[in-house]
């Protein structure tokens, strides 16, 4: 569905048009590259959660099972109370990456598991299950964190991706066709114009012809 | 930069992420108070990581979608699965992939 601009039928305009489709079409050939590039991206990214995900959901169910071992031999109170007790100050570092121009996250962990001494919960009232518990929750953590920079990175990407594919689509399907409507239009219009200049100038030859 | 980690869930969740070294936990029990902490968690610069179990985000659903779009880069969030192993049917993930490329052959094909 291609609507003609609304345009004067000169040279000028045509001339004008004929420009701007150029750049049209040069902004979309560069457009559809990049979003042949963020595909290629995409999956790369894709594929690395596929790998990255059984292995942290794996490791998370197992922490879970540890943590109820612990529930019921420690007492769930006392683990609870231990929780509490813990050093709670994990940090990751995060900073940004660019692909394509897009900031996607870049996730930096140090050591997450700790020795049981530096957790910070006492340890005359805890058994080994408890530390048990922790180092695999410390684990997953790891493998968590992992993925969720992955994740947000695929997110990041698709978002990217999709506002480009609206941009190509807005040039391929109503941009450039109105434009070379337009173009028509004139082309039309101007050879017209030649057609009735022509027939104008036999008539009055022949209007000449006639008096002489 | 450095950042903490923020964790949301039931109390298993929370009791294991605390013993790994999460700094701000919360227990979603009422609804318009998960809703305050997560925003909190969101707006503050500190957090670089929110983990949510599934079962509460799909208990927010359009909010926390929105939540999702309307953050910056930071926080990251994952949604992650109890203990009870609980995932929703419709991954996030699939789901956007479907949207975008268009296509599932792929997905199926290396069986995600």
């Amino acid at each position: 569905m291609a609507m003609a601009l609304a345009v004067a039928p000169t040279r000028m305009e045509l001339l004008k048009l004929r420009q701007r489709v150029g750049l049209a079409q040069k902004g979309y050939d560069l457009l559809k590259e990049k979003m042949d590039a963020l595909v290629i991206e995409f999956f790369e990214v894709l594929k690395r959660i596929q790998e990255a995900r059984p292995k942290a959901l794996e490791q998370l169910s197992v922490a879970h099972r540890a943590l109820s071992m612990c529930f019921a031999i420690v007492g769930t109170l006392e683990t609870k109370q231990a929780s509490k007790e813990t050093k709670r100050e994990l940090q990751v570092d995060v900073s940004t990456r660019h692909i394509m121009g897009i900031a996607v996250p870049a996730v930096e962990v140090g050591e997450v598991e700790r020795n049981a001494l530096i957790r910070g919960y006492g340890l005359h009232m805890t058994s080994s299950v408890l530390d048990e518990a922790s180092k695999k929750f410390e684990r997953a953590l790891k493998l968590l964190i992992e993925l969720a920079e992955l994740e947000e990175s695929a997110f990041a990407i698709a978002r990217e991706f999709e506002k480009t594919k609206r941009r190509v689509n807005a040039l391929e399907y109503i941009l450039i066709p109105r434009l070379k409507e337009a173009i028509k239009f004139i082309m039309m219009r101007l050879d017209e114009m030649e057609r009735e200049n022509f027939s104008r100038l036999k008539r009055i030859k022949a209007m000449l012809e006639e008096r002489e | 930069m450095s950042y903490k980690i923020a964790v949301v869930g039931d109390q298993d969740t929370i009791t294991g992420f605390a013993l790994a070294g999460a700094t701000y936990t919360h227990i979603h029990t009422a609804r318009e108070e998960t809703l305050a902490k997560l925003n909190e968690f969101f707006a503050s610069g500190e957090i670089g990581l929110v983990l949510i179990t599934h079962r509460v985000a799909e208990e927010f659903g359009f909010d926390f979608r929105q939540m999702l779009r309307t953050k910056g880069l930071l926080p990251l969030v994952l949604r992650i699965p109890d203990k009870t192993g609980y995932m929703p049917k419709v991954d996030e993930l699939r789901k956007i992939i479907r949207r975008t490329v268009g296509a599932e052959i792929m997905v199926k094909k290396e069986g995600l």
